[in-house]
């Protein structure tokens, strides 16, 4: 099978012959319909995120179960499923209470001293958070996939494996926002985008969105932001403070930055509580005024939306469907494998919403 | 002889030793793989030099800060 390779941190990725091993007892191949181009994809590529090489990036995706492993009867050949990285092994701490997605379990992955999954010509490919994406083919543990309904299109439903899951996630999961209270969401990507449809769908009363790009406030607005801000004039925080009489119940920072993080604090009221959801690069710290934590201000890490995705992924299709979850909006569009690279590139200069590849079927 | 102690920069386990004691490494050379939040993570040899010691073993659990290996660089 192709798939786009990566061998160097800021180089191209090539379009490479890759083999692709046999199903395990308890592994699905999967063949993908679309798969994102996440803005997560960046921080590996770029190097902020080392990651072992050759590896083929990629990790938000939809396609149809092609063949199943002897012992997996949770799906079948022509099934249609969303991808998740946050494969869980379903018996250590984390999963037995509810955390599913910090399972930290190694038995989702093979094995240092077994054949990898991906190979090119004997070479060892890693593949990316158990699933690599950008490839014809993706062989991945049976625990990182969901089934969905058929009448799902593949390039929404793939949104939903990534930035969906994330960013309404957080909102739903991570800081269980109530309904009425005060909200900004830092960052108006997919992700940023998707924290602000979930606080409009868990009913928020205020929606405060923060972008340095108007078109990205725009669809801000469209997907449930009831303000914008244009943090290009230098004060967001206090413009924050300003609309929201005191400060936000609740913050979210989509962007992945020590200034931001700091920003999503600076902007609670007391009581409030920051989420950050964003990688910030390995080494960097944050820093945060002490006092605040007088007025009981709260900061804490969102991963992946700290889901359970089999339960939740089928409830976002079905928002989707009833009109409440917006994804049309977040594709700007759609391409082929063999055009990652200026996917990537366009990510790179924030004015875009999401590419798409779509495979040949 | 100058020893220069490798650290883990995160909270997770030993995946992959990738070189052994007596190695002789350059710049950026992985020595050993890492999983964290379903992350490979490479630690790689910051200089040039020998690897001394490893003193984690594949499976291991490991915690940020710790001392995963030792490195010669001889100068
Ligand atoms: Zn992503
Ligand atoms: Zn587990």
């Amino acid at each position: 099978m192709k798939a786009a390779v990566l061998r160097e941190a800021n180089k191209p990725l090539e379009i490479e012959e890759v083999q692709v091993s046999k199903p395990g007892p308890r592994e699905v191949l999967v063949r993908p319909v679309a798969a994102g181009v996440c803005h997560s994809d960046l921080h590996f590529l770029d190097g902020s995120y080392p990651y072992p090489m050759p590896t083929i990036l990629g990790h938000e995706s939809a396609g149809i179960v092609e063949q199943v492993g002897r012992d997996v009867t949770y799906v079948k050949k022509g099934d249609h499923v969303i991808t998740c990285l946050s494969a869980f092994c379903g018996h250590c701490n984390k999963c037995l209470t509810g955390h599913l997605s910090l399972c930290a379990s190694p038995e989702v992955s093979r094995a240092a001293s077994e054949q990898s999954r991906l190979s090119i010509q004997g070479e060892t490919v890693h593949q990316f958070l158990n699933l690599s994406s950008f490839a014809e083919l993706m062989l991945i543990h049976e625990h990182a996939l969901v089934k969905v309904r058929e009448d799902m299109p593949m390039d929404r439903a793939a949104l939903i494996g990534c930035s969906t899951t994330t960013g309404v996630g957080a909102v739903f999961h991570t800081a269980a926002v109530e309904p009425g209270s005060k909200v900004a969401v830092i960052g108006c990507g997919g992700v940023g985008l998707a924290a602000i449809n979930g606080a409009a769908i868990a009913g928020a009363g205020q929606i405060i969105a923060v972008d340095m790009v108007d078109s990205k406030l725009e669809l801000a607005k469209a997907v449930g932001a009831t303000h914008t801000i244009n943090a290009s004039s230098g004060n967001a925080v206090g413009e924050v403070i300003e609309m929201t009489q005191g400060g936000c119940d609740y913050t979210f920072e989509a962007i992945g930055l020590k200034a931001t993080a700091e920003q999503a604090f600076q902007m609670l009221c007391s009581g409030g509580t920051a989420t950050v959801i964003g990688m910030i690069p390995v080494g960097t710290m944050v820093e945060l005024h002490g006092v605040d934590f007088l007025a009981e201000k709260k900061i804490q890490g969102s991963n992946m939306g700290s889901n359970r995705f089999r339960v939740d992924m089928p409830r976002f299709v079905d928002f989707y469907l009833a009109g409440k979850l917006h994804l049309d909006e977040m594709i700007s569009k759609h391409i082929k494998l063999a055009d990652i690279n200026l996917a990537l590139e366009a990510l790179k200069t924030g004015q875009e919403a999401r590419h798409v590849i779509m495979f040949d079927q | 002889m100058a020893l220069v102690t490798i650290e883990s920069e995160i909270t997770g386990n030993v995946w992959k030793i990738e070189a052994a004691a007596g190695t002789a490494t350059e710049e950026e050379d992985v020595i050993l793989i890492l999983e964290s939040m379903k992350m490979e993570i490479p630690v790689e040899s910051p200089e040039k030099g020998i690897i001394k010691e490893i003193l984690v073993s594949e499976g291991d659990q490991i915690q940020e800060g710790q001392d995963l290996a030792i490195l010669d660089t001889g100068d």
